[in-house]
Formats: C-alpha cells, sequence, structure tokens
C-alpha cells in the first residue's frame, strides 16, 4: 500500500497551548481517511498544515514523498485538491465562472460543465454562490476543490450544517471521488458519517490522536462491542435490572424511564441478557454492534455535540 | 498568468455599491466645482469702471479685459452700484481707476480702487496681482527707466487663461483616482481575507505578486474611466482649460492609479478586517486631500508644514499634471517629481511584496 500522506510527531503550537500534540499517522493511495474528533480537537489545524496553510512547529510532513514543512511546492499544489471550512467564493463570479478561473490556474483541469453535471448544479451555472442553498453550496465547494483533477482531496467537515438528505447526497459525491481512485482526507465530528465513509479513522482529543485504524476493527476493538437496546413497560422491572447487570452495563436511554441500553462484553452475555429481557415481554428489542460513537465516548468520557 | 484581469473587470463592473462611488466621487466633485467655478460662475467676473482717459489708464484697461483671466464687464459707471453687485454676489470685485489716473500732476489721484468680495479669495488674489505687476512697471517707466510701458503688455500675452476651476480640476483627478484605488483595494483585499478567498487562493499555484498585477491592472481600466469622465466633463462643460497632452496627462494619472493602488495593497498587508481597512485607507487618503494640494496650492502651507507635505505622494503627481495640463510642460520639466512619485511606487511595491501574503501564517 502507497502512502500519499506521512506525518510524523506533528506538533502545533500557539505560544504554549498546543493545538497539535505529537500526531503521528499517514494515509493511503486511494482511501477515505477520517480525521474524528469534537471542535477543537485539532483536526483542522492538522489537515491546515498538510496543506500547506500552516506552519509547523515540530515533526515532519511529506505530501506525494514531498516534505511540505515549510509550505507545498507548485507540483503538490498541481495534485491537492482542497475544500475549506466555510470557505467563500467570490461574490460577483458565477459558478460556472469561478470553476473556469480557479481550473485556469492549474496545468490541468476538468471542464466546468463536468463539474457542475457531477453535482447536478449544471443548471445553476450562472448562478452566484450566495443564491444557492446550503447543500448545493457544499457541494459546490467540493467540485471547486477537483478542478485540477487532484490525487489528494482534502475535505474540512463538509457536511457541517446540513440536513439528513443533503448530507447523505454529499456522501454519495465523496464516495464517487473515492472511487474515480482519489485519495480522500476529510475531516468530521459526526460519528455516522465517519462510519459510513472512511476507511480508516484516527479519533483526536486535544491535540491527540487517541486511537487509529480501520473503522470497522476500532469498532470491533472496544471493551464492549455488544448493544442491546429494549423497551419494557412493567412496573417490577427493577428485579430484571438487577439481575441484567450482571452481563453488563444498563442505562436508561436519554431519561426514558422505559427505554433502555446495554454495553455488553461477549455474545453469550448476549444471550443470556436477550433471554430475561424476554421474560419481560419487551415492546422493542434489538441486538446490534457497538457504533463508533461508543467507541469515541468509551474514550474520551464524552460525546460529541453538533 | 492574466487569468484574473477580466474575471476581476466583470467584478468590478458587477460590484455597483463599488462601481457607483468610484464614478460618481469624481463626476460629483467636477460637477460642484465646475457651477462654482466654472464657465458661468461669477467668481472670475469683475467690474472695471475707468474714469481716466490717460495712456497709462488705457493700458490698464486693456491689461485687465484683455488678459483673459476674468470675464470683465464694462458697462457700469456708477461705482455704488457695481458695488451693489459685488454685495449680491453677481460679480467677485468692482476695480476702479480714478479720474486723470496716469497724469503726472501732483493732485492727480495715484490710487487704484478695488472693491471685492473676502469670499472670492482666488480671483482677488489674481486681480491684486496683476495690479501689482501693472503698478511695478508703471513706477520703473516713470522713474526714467528707458523700457517702454509695453513690458506690461508683455505680461499680458505670456499669461494663460487659466481659472481656479482649471487648478481644482487636476487635483479632482488626483483625489479621485486616491479614493477609489486606495479604499477600493484596501477594503476590497481585507474582505477577500475575512471571506477566505486568499486562502483558498493559497491552495492554488497563483502566485500573489500576479495576483496584485492581475488586480492593478484590471482597476486601472476603471481609473482609465474615472480620468475620462473627469476631463470630458470638465473640458465640456465647464470649459476648463487643458494645454498639455492629453496621452501625457492619461499617463501621469494612470501611473498615480498605479501608485495609490500600491498604497491599498501595502494597507492591505498590515491590516485584517474590512472595517480596519476602511479606517487605515481614510486615515491617509483624508489628510493627503488636504495637504496634498488638490484644492490649495500647498505652497501657502507654513515652511515647516510645506517641508513635509511636498513628498506626500499626491503632492508630486499632481504638480507634474498640473504642469502638463495648465503649462503644456514636460512632467520631466522638474525631475523630483517624478522621481518622487516612482520612489513611492517602489517602496510601496517593496513593502507589498515582502508582506501582502494570502496566507496567514
Amino acid at each position: 500500500m502507497i502512502n500519499v500522506i506521512e506525518v510524523n510527531n506533528l506538533v502545533k503550537k500557539y505560544e504554549d497551548f498546543a493545538a497539535v500534540d505529537g500526531v503521528t499517522f499517514d494515509v493511503r493511495k486511494g482511501e477515505i481517511f477520517g480525521l474524528l474528533g469534537e471542535n477543537g480537537a485539532g483536526k483542522t489545524t492538522t489537515l491546515e498544515i498538510i496543506e500547506g496553510l500552516r506552519r509547523l512547529t515540530s515533526g515532519t510532513v511529506k505530501v506525494l514523498g514531498e516534505d511540505v514543512s515549510l509550505g507545498c511546492s507548485d507540483r503538490i499544489r498541481e495534485n491537492i485538491g482542497v475544500q475549506l471550512q466555510s470557505s467563500a467564493y467570490y461574490n460577483f463570479l458565477t459558478l460556472k465562472e469561478i470553476l473556469n478561473l480557479f481550473g485556469g490556474f492549474y496545468k490541468n483541469s476538468i471542464s466546468s460543465d463536468e463539474l457542475l453535471n457531477m453535482v447536478d448544479l449544471k443548471f445553476k451555472e450562472k448562478s452566484l454562490v450566495k443564491d444557492l442553498s446550503g447543500g448545493q453550496r457544499q457541494r459546490f465547494s467540493i467540485i471547486a476543490s477537483l478542478v485540477n483533477d487532484p490525487e489528494i482531496v482534502f475535505l474540512d467537515e463538509p457536511t457541517t450544517g446540513l440536513d439528513p438528505i443533503a448530507r447523505r447526497s454529499l456522501w454519495d459525491l465523496i464516495v464517487k471521488i473515492k472511487s474515480q481512485g482519489k485519495t480522500v482526507i476529510i475531516t468530521t465530528h459526526y460519528m455516522e458519517e465517519a462510519e459510513v465513509l472512511c476507511d480508516r479513522i484516527a479519533i483526536m482529543d486535544k491535540g491527540k490522536i487517541l486511537r487509529i485504524g480501520e473503522t470497522h476493527k476500532l469498532i470491533e476493538g472496544t471493551k464492549k462491542p455488544y448493544k442491546i437496546s429494549f423497551v419494557v413497560d412493567k412496573d417490577n422491572k427493577g428485579e430484571f435490572v438487577l439481575k441484567l447487570e450482571k452481563y453488563g452495563q444498563i442505562q436508561n436511554l436519554a431519561g426514558k424511564s422505559n427505554h433502555f441500553e446495554m454495553h455488553l462484553k461477549s455474545q453469550s452475555d448476549v444471550n443470556k441478557s436477550v433471554e430475561i429481557i424476554h421474560k419481560l415481554n419487551p415492546e422493542s428489542l434489538t441486538v446490534g454492534r457497538a457504533s463508533l460513537e461508543d467507541l469515541f465516548v468509551e474514550l474520551t468520557g464524552k460525546r460529541v455535540e453538533e | 498568468m492574466f487569468k484574473l484581469f477580466f474575471p476581476n473587470l466583470k467584478m468590478l463592473f458587477r460590484n455597483r455599491q463599488q462601481l457607483f462611488w468610484a464614478l460618481m466621487f469624481p463626476l460629483l466633485f467636477t460637477f460642484i466645482f465646475g457651477f462654482f467655478f466654472g464657465k458661468n460662475s461669477t467668481t472670475g467676473e469683475i467690474i472695471l469702471i475707468n474714469k481716466s482717459s490717460t495712456e497709462i489708464a488705457t493700458s490698464l484697461d486693456r491689461t485687465i479685459t484683455d488678459s483673459g483671466v476674468f470675464k470683465v464687464d464694462t458697462n457700469y459707471s456708477d461705482i455704488e452700484a457695481a458695488t451693489d453687485q459685488v454685495k449680491k454676489g453677481k460679480v467677485a470685485a468692482v476695480l476702479v481707476i480714478p479720474e486723470n489716473f496716469g497724469t503726472v500732476s501732483p493732485d492727480a489721484s495715484k490710487t487704484l480702487e478695488v472693491i471685492d468680495d473676502p469670499a472670492n479669495a482666488t480671483t482677488n488674489v489674481v486681480l491684486l496681482g496683476i495690479l501689482d505687476k501693472f503698478n511695478a512697471a508703471l513706477t520703473f517707466q516713470l522713474n526714467k527707466i528707458s523700457e517702454p510701458a509695453f513690458t506690461v503688455d508683455e505680461q499680458k500675452t505670456n499669461t494663460r487663461n487659466l481659472s481656479y476651476f482649471d487648478f481644482v480640476l487636476a487635483g479632482l483627478l488626483g483625489l479621485a483616482l486616491m479614493n477609489a484605488s486606495i479604499m477600493g483595494i484596501a477594503i476590497t483585499m481585507a474582505k477577500y481575507r475575512e471571506d477566505k478567498i486568499f486562502k483558498r487562493l493559497t491552495v492554488t499555484p497563483m502566485k500573489s505578486w500576479w495576483f496584485i498585477i492581475n488586480e492593478v491592472l484590471s482597476r486601472l481600466v476603471l481609473n482609465f474611466i474615472q480620468i475620462s469622465i473627469i476631463l470630458l466633463i470638465g473640458r465640456y462643460m465647464f470649459d476648463a482649460h487643458i494645454y498639455g497632452n492629453y496621452f501625457v496627462i492619461y499617463a501621469l494619472a494612470l501611473l498615480g492609479g498605479v501608485l495609490f493602488q500600491l498604497i491599498g495593497f501595502a494597507i492591505a498587508s498590515i491590516v485584517k478586517t474590512a472595517d480596519a481597512a476602511q479606517g487605515a485607507a481614510m486615515a491617509i487618503t483624508i489628510p493627503m486631500m488636504f495637504l496634498g494640494g488638490v484644492f490649495f496650492p500647498v505652497d501657502g502651507l507654513p515652511k515647516w508644514l510645506f517641508s513635509i507635505v511636498q513628498y506626500l505622494p499626491l503632492a508630486p503627481l499632481l504638480r507634474m499634471i498640473r504642469g502638463v495640463a495648465l503649462d503644456g510642460t514636460s512632467p520631466f520639466l522638474v525631475p523630483s517629481n517624478m522621481i518622487l512619485v516612482l520612489a513611492w511606487i517602489a517602496f510601496c511595491l517593496i513593502f507589498a511584496s515582502w508582506k501582502f501574503r494570502f496566507s496567514e501564517e
């Protein structure tokens, strides 16, 4: 597997505060790699150092084999596409004009028509960015990062603030970009997004990487990889709860007195717990595996808020 | 690498608010000064009452009438009626040549009477200047110097037909270019920074100095339109006198455009927000508007102040434009003016290249 990005012991300090504190990871060609963490975890700073937008304090960063510690060379710029968090474009140029303008900065570029068709925005080609909806604007900002047909695409929180439908539409686009053989590095604080999209993830907190690896393996590697969720309305459920607690931690979900969730270590614990729950005639019972969010809570002790 | 030139032009002309002020500002000022000091204004009009028929009085009469500096009304004989016209603001001054003025008899009046309106300082200064020169020449002649009195007429033929409006029109050129360029660039660039457009450009192969060149070139088109509006309205609506070569005037004005845009970039290299850019741009343009010689000659300032303000970027530029427009002289006549302007351009260029960055780090 070829590494297209290699980050080694990266540190970025602002006076005494370490925004990024000794981060090491690499990104493999053709994968979607996610930097996951809450706001202020150091994801964007890490990404912007790799993009050449910020100077590192110490460590090394290589992109396509080239050291970018002092900024990116034109060769690197020609081969990366960057979508910035809350990036704005020229107010008085149409979508097509912006794409043509940015395409003109590079030796190789994809036609604006092809890009606009890719995200169904051809009909908006003569519109200004301010006239687009939130989802359209994000789709546009992603295709604007593809104008130079880059090898590596950086997406910084591309779905933040979007409604679920727009978010899923953007996921389809990101998968489409991956299917073209490009490497995608994405930052997000949406666990579900990282779980669905990313081949590998690095979970960041307070400038450090807490866990890194293939997404499904990380989830499987949680201390309690199984999860049971059930709803019971019986009054005497107290004694059942006591029985269930032998096999795993049980808690009310979101403060609802009849809705419970259990996190369990083994398959046999799951079987025994389900047997007990059945005796309660639950209104609803689901058994599944732990999610990325469960892993995140396990690692950081907190949930990510929007 | 002129990819940004046409998109920049489109943006300049689509940004109606900025365009409006860039074009309305010079338009407004030219009209205001045109109405006050242009061809139909009373500023340059005087009444001449000549009660003497001596050769000297006739010579003075001719000097004033033919000077072309003023519009001279000779239809009044009553001083009171003429004074009334000054009070009403219909004319700037009344010049009375008393009876027997010019004769050598001891009881003949030797005093010319000028009744003026203090509000028309420019006309008064010019009128008194001419009279002083006439009197000096006359005294010179009467003191038995063999030179004939026609030296006075020679001065007249050498005097260009100029008005305050002609003076201020060149100043308005500089003012319009300065305001649109310094404010326009400083605020637009700060806005680009706020909107993270610079950040987006950092990750492309576009170099910041190419960006500056494209921006300057496209804004010179706007400057060209500004210059044309001022000159056209000044020349054809208010009869401004322009004696020099238009091509040279345009070249100098555009050189000024480049200078002011680079000042705008120098500001944009330091400030981070559009509000700060506006404040910094105004802190530079407003003092320069008054101290750079737009509305009045800076030579009249106290010596210590003049010794400073003569080096402001606008001052040497206006000296050159006025030299060409009003006297038809070469902009290289006083080399220090051109050297100063080029030095300011070089300084701002070096400063902007050094400090102006797309990236915040």
